[in-house]
């Protein structure tokens, strides 16, 4: 085990975390991201079970949760990493499939509401240019946030992830802030 | 002037128990809550509200909306001041200050308006014609002298305080405009469970139904207005978007809007200025209204003069009429039958009024008053507001009548701009005299009310109903058709008269003082289309973009060509429909936000050890670290560059781009990627690699690792780290799908640091586990997945850039912040020294090694020297090309070079010439690609491309910059100025 001391993506060793009227942004750093790659034509793998999921769509198994990032391509979310392990023997046994871990790749910030749906709804409303089926709970799509490449999964009505590529976390914290802000006026008017 | 008294049913549009305080040019007034700036100014009695662009002529309020020409004015003060502000749309608050426009003194007294006198000299195109000669004196005299006195307001030079949001919303149905048409259509899609956004650029929706005294269902409109937006502001499907403007119509049903989200308040506070939506729509209502115009005769822009809607407007909904003092009686002129609507209701509330001049013979009164039936207006008097009015009557002649306002009605223009926005060509209507929305307007558009010829009450109800009927339809969804209010009928009779013909000037578009002369003389000087001739009189420009303007003046100078209206058409509208501050379309992010930032995993080590910080591409990458007593930043990057070849230097290169390549193909797909042969790179290897354009010139070069088989890692420049992925990205799907390989970019998974210099081995045997570092275990170009640290799983790659010992070791992300510390730790006594970009230049240029200026898009394998990089055995892309003439024959080749005087500085850009030769592009011999000082050579140094090139180690040429007047001397040396064999980075 090594004794070098891991850092969050915006720069602290603890997960960054921010409250806004009812919605709450916390870095999740525990997120583990293992992409799958099949060759084309084979049939999706279910590595320990894990159902991986058509175009735009989020899954969740147990222990772990996956959403499509292309044709033939997901992304397997888990925060086990004992479950992360076997995750990769399994894609790795999987014939044709291949795995990239993407850990830190990607910065995650999970967005949760204490007032039900509505604002975390009216947080997307201003964040991307998706219209709700699209960020309907189970969804997840690769998209655009204020000029950063992003992908935004809906994991239930109260519940958001945005991923962010992991250099531009403070940007994707920036913004998320400061939409979720604007919300709390507004909110209160 | 004091208020009028208005039924009790419409006292809810002015709150009498909320009076507000404002200035107006720093005099103090009283309005009421509900009031615009307009409304208010009106019932104070101010006409004079400010001075024409190019006349400096005394003007009033002519409208009561978004189309309004010329009460401009410059809204709040210091950083919040906001110019060419209308005062109809400026709703009133607390502490409101106001100000004129375009006037040197006060706005009754105006220097400037010695202007009017050289009228003459003024009209249509004479900038074109007046400022000719000499040619000289534009930019310095004419140009800043005519800016100096035209033009609207002024901006304050200050950043903006406030901030600025953007939404998307995707609604079924989209209303904009939430008049009679608007309400009744949100209204039927509402029922029918359509998810429906009515938008209304007015602060309170209800649109001309606020404006008419009429009754619906046998009660004020007003109540029935209060009905539906409470039925509709209860339906959760329904979103009612007030002070919000649809000002553009975009590609694939997107609406631009702009929601003034706190104009209204005297500062924002905690909310945002406006929000800028856009509005994906499946299918849009254009229920926009239609503008009135006036009716052009002499002297028709006297404060006082304005349109007759717009009086009425401000009669019934603000209970105010615009007279200088409340006892002047009110004339109206009109050629249709809705002037003697605003008599109507102006006899209703009361005002005096002193008749109605109508051209047409035979017209009769509608109530109470005189009728001058078959007269027009003539002419007016009245310095800073109307006095008096000139009439000819039927029999020709002549009379004045003392009024102290004159409403002008001539007919309403539908608001098609939205329709016409994908080039849609309106479609003239002889009978109403309108121009309709043709149709070939924007797909899932749908035109409904007054914007499409329906203007009177009763029609627009029906014809918003039907409009949502037929989107829904289109949508599959069904519709009841809601019951239509009882509405009154509405005459609306009209003949047509564009202007009354006189000798004086006659205002047609009254912000960009353009008049019917200036029409006529346009025509003269042979601008016989409409866009010529909107360019030459600039009619239809600005702020206001012709809304009162336009279609009168295509009529005036239809009559001149006597070609007709329908034919001589209309100019383009374009979005926006009214203007859109900067602000809002930038959405808000500024300064440091303007755009992603991207950090190395090392950022915030490099910022508190001194770093100073460089954009490149969004990465921001530490330039150079300094020290304590270093007080030039050459000083850090000389001390730098040595240490590394002295010793050993740190360098986040985190930012080069990563792409993993994974798959049986991977192999293949990367030989036609890369010029060179990728395939047989063995496991635990590393090749440096060119990637070249479709058309032969060189794209991208780096290294290629080959960790196991069928999975490599490709390493890309900085900058072309995105595009180079998206076009092996397009390769693999697009050019080669029957390749069984697999991309992905990985740049941000790893922190990358590279360890370069005589002692990094030393150092690295400190953090790897046990991992033989040998040179002949790990020798040059070998790559490796090991740990280090104490299991921290990490690769490693013997490559360098600076041509000394070296090594790139990759961790996890998140782990490079502490790896860098732990690298300074561990090397503290081997005099470890991290080094940014600008020493990582010096390095590289003393190497000989190509990167972004060598790399420039213009240049050639062969012109590096790496021409025999590019295979003959097996096609890539751009190979081909790359052996076509004009390419293959490019004879100049990279080259080193020293000043001749070592104290002598080489400028990168500069050209290069045969010694004794002419300075031209015919005798142009190349450029200086990079240049740097070498702390190694301890002078300049540069890198550059020279005519054969290689074949003139040792002449002295010239590199000039004649732009800078230098022209210094450098003999052509090797491209390599430190260990010109490569001995040291194989040690």
């Amino acid at each position: 085990m090594t004794d070098l001391i891991p850092m969050g993506a915006l720069g602290t060793p603890d997960p960054a975390r921010a409250s806004h009227g009812a919605l709450t942004l916390t870095e999740n750093t525990a997120l583990m991201l293992i992409s799958v790659a099949t060759r084309p034509g084979t049939p999706a793998p279910h590595p320990l079970g894990l159902h991986l999921p058509g175009p735009g769509l989020w899954s969740q198994g147990q222990g772990a949760a996956a959403f499509w990032t292309g044709p033939g391509q997901w992304m397997i979310e888990t925060d086990v990493p004992d479950h992360a392990e076997r995750l990769r023997d399994a894609i790795r046994s999987a014939p044709g499939a291949r795995l990239t871990d993407q850990s830190d790749g990607w910065v995650c910030v999970e967005v949760t509401s204490d007032a039900g749906p509505a604002p975390i709804r009216a947080l997307l409303e201003r964040l991307v240019n998706l219209s709700p089926d699209q960020v309907a709970p189970g969804h997840a799509t690769r998209t655009l946030l204020h000029h950063l490449g992003c992908i935004v999964i809906r994991r239930a009505e109260d519940h958001l992830a945005v991923l962010a590529p992991r250099s531009a976390a403070g940007s994707l914290w920036h913004l998320l802030r400061e939409t979720a802000s604007r919300q709390v006026p507004a909110a209160t008017a | 002037m004091s208020r009028l008294d208005l039924p009790q049913s419409r006292d809810a549009l002015i709150d009498r128990n909320r009076p507000l305080s404002f200035t107006f040019d720093g005099r103090p007034y009283t309005g009421f809550a509900g009031d615009t700036l307009a409304s208010a100014l009106m019932a104070n009695g101010v006409q004079l509200v400010g001075r024409s662009f190019k006349y400096h002529r005394p003007r009033g309020i002519f409208s009561a909306g978004s189309e309004e020409p010329n009460a401009l004015v410059t809204l709040r003060s210091g950083a919040r001041a906001e110019p060419n502000t209308r005062a109809t749309m400026v709703e009133l608050f607390e502490g409101l200050e106001a100000s004129s426009q375009n006037h040197l003194g006060g706005v009754r007294h105006d220097l400037m308006a010695v202007n009017d006198l050289a009228a003459p000299f003024l009209s249509a195109g004479f900038y074109y014609k007046t400022f000719m000669w000499p040619r000289a004196f534009w930019e310095k005299l004419y140009e800043p002298a005519i800016r100096r006195a035209a033009g609207l307001g002024k901006l304050s030079m200050e950043a903006d305080p406030d901030s600025y949001d953007r939404g998307y919303l995707h609604p079924d149905l989209l209303v904009i405009g939430a008049g009679a048409a608007g309400l009744m259509a949100a209204l039927t899609a509402a029922r029918a469970g359509a998810e429906v956004v009515l938008a209304d650029e007015d602060a309170r929706m209800g649109g001309r139904l606020l404006a008419e005294g009429g009754l619906l269902d046998g009660a004020p409109a007003t109540d029935w207005v209060a009905q539906v937006l409470a039925e509709l502001a209860a339906l959760p499907n329904v979103r009612l978007m007030p002070r919000t403007t649809v000002f553009g119509v975009y590609d694939h049903g997107i609406y631009g809007a702009v929601e003034r989200v706190s104009d209204h308040l005297a500062t924002p506070g905690e909310q945002v200025r406006q929000t800028l939506w856009r509005i994906t729509a499946k299918r849009a209502i254009m229920a926009t209204g239609a503008t009135e115009r006036h009716i052009p005769f002499a002297d028709n822009d006297r404060p006082g003069v304005l349109l007759s809607g717009s009086l009425r407007a401000y009669a019934n909904r603000w209970g105010v009429t615009p007279q200088a003092r409340a006892t002047d009686p009110v004339l109206i002129f009109t050629n249709n039958d809705d002037g003697h609507r605003t008599a109507q209701s102006l006899l209703a509330r009361g005002v005096s009024l002193a008749g109605v001049v109508d051209s047409r013979s035979g017209a009769r009164s509608l109530g109470d008053y005189t009728t001058h039936a078959g007269a027009v207006v003539t002419g007016t008097k009245g310095r800073h507001g109307l006095r008096r009015v000139q009439i000819r009557t039927a029999d020709g002649s002549d009379s004045w009548i003392s009024c102290g306002v004159l409403g002008v009605a001539g007919g309403w223009n539908p608001n098609v701009q939205l329709a016409s926005h994908h080039r849609g060509r309106p479609v003239w209507d002889g009978e109403r005299l309108t121009f309709l929305p043709g149709p070939d307007g924007p797909a899932g558009l749908i035109p409904a009310g007054a914007a499409c010829g329906h203007g009177s009450t009763i029609a627009a109800l029906a014809d918003g109903r039907r409009a949502a009927q037929t989107a829904l339809t289109q949508l599959d969804r069904t519709a009841a058709a809601p019951a239509l209010p009882q509405a009154e009928e509405e005459p609306s009779a009209i003949t047509a008269l564009w202007h009354v013909p006189g000798q004086r000037r006659a205002w047609v578009d009254l912000q960009n003082d353009v008049t019917v002369k200036d029409i006529k003389l346009s025509h003269q000087e042979n601008m016989r289309s409409v866009e010529h001739m909107k360019r030459w009189t600039t009619l239809g420009m600005a702020t206001d973009q012709g809304k009162t303007s336009n279609v009168t003046a295509l009529a005036v100078m239809a009559e001149l060509t006597g070609n007709g209206i329908a034919r001589t058409g209309t100019t383009i509208f374009r979005p926006p429909y009214t203007p859109v501050a900067l602000s809002v379309l930038g959405g808000g992010d500024t300064g440091a936000n303007f755009r992603p930032r991207r950090l190395t995993p090392t950022h915030h080590w490099a910022e508190a050890n001194g770093a100073t910080f460089v954009e490149v591409g969004q990465w921001m990458r530490a330039q150079w670290y300094a020290q304590p007593g270093e007080t030039h930043w050459r000083q850090s990057v000389d001390r730098e560059a040595r240490a590394v070849r002295a010793a050993v230097g740190l360098c986040d290169v985190t930012t080069l781009g990563k792409i993993d390549v994974q798959g049986p193909d991977a192999g293949t797909f990367l030989d036609r990627i890369y010029a060179n042969t990728i395939s047989t790179l063995k496991p635990g290897r590393v090749r440096y690699g060119l990637m070249l354009r479709e058309d032969g010139f060189l794209y991208d070069d780096g290294t290629c690792a080959c960790l196991g088989d069928g999975h490599y890692v490709v390493t890309t420049t900085t900058g072309n780290a995105g595009l180079v992925f998206q076009r092996m990205e397009f390769a693999r799907q697009c050019l080669w799908p029957e390749l069984d390989v697999t991309l992905i970019s990985t740049t941000d998974a790893w922190a990358q640091i590279a360890v370069a210099g005589p002692k990094s081995r030393a150092l690295l045997e400190r953090v790897v586990d046990g991992f033989d570092l040998s040179n002949d275990v790990f020798p040059f170009m070998a790559c490796a997945e090991l740990t280090v640290c104490g299991g921290l799983p990490a690769r490693l790659f013997r490559i360098s850039f600076s041509g000394e010992v070296a090594y790139e070791l990759a961790v996890p992300a998140r782990y490079g912040h502490a790896l860098m510390e732990r690298l300074m730790e561990r090397g503290a006594d081997l005099g470890v020294t991290p080094y940014g970009t600008e020493a990582l230049a010096v390095l590289r240029i003393e190497k000989g090694h190509a990167a972004g200026a060598e790399l420039n898009g213009q240049t050639t394998a062969a012109m590096l020297g790496l021409g025999r990089m590019v295979s003959a055995k097996k096609d890539a892309i751009g190979a081909v090309m790359s052996r076509r003439e004009g390419l293959a024959d490019d004879s100049r080749r990279l080259v080193g070079l020293q000043p001749v005087d070592p104290g002598q500085k080489l400028p990168a850009g500069a050209h290069l010439f045969a010694e004794g030769a002419a300075q031209a592009l015919a005798t142009d011999e190349g450029w200086i690609t990079s240049a740097c000082y070498s702390p190694h050579v301890e002078s300049y140094i540069a890198l550059g491309f020279l005519e054969k090139g290689d074949q003139r180690l040792g002449e002295v040429i010239r590199c000039a910059n004649p732009l800078e007047g230098q022209d210094i001397s450098a003999r052509v040396v090797p491209a390599h100025f430190v260990d010109p064999e490569g001995g040291r980075l194989r040690d």
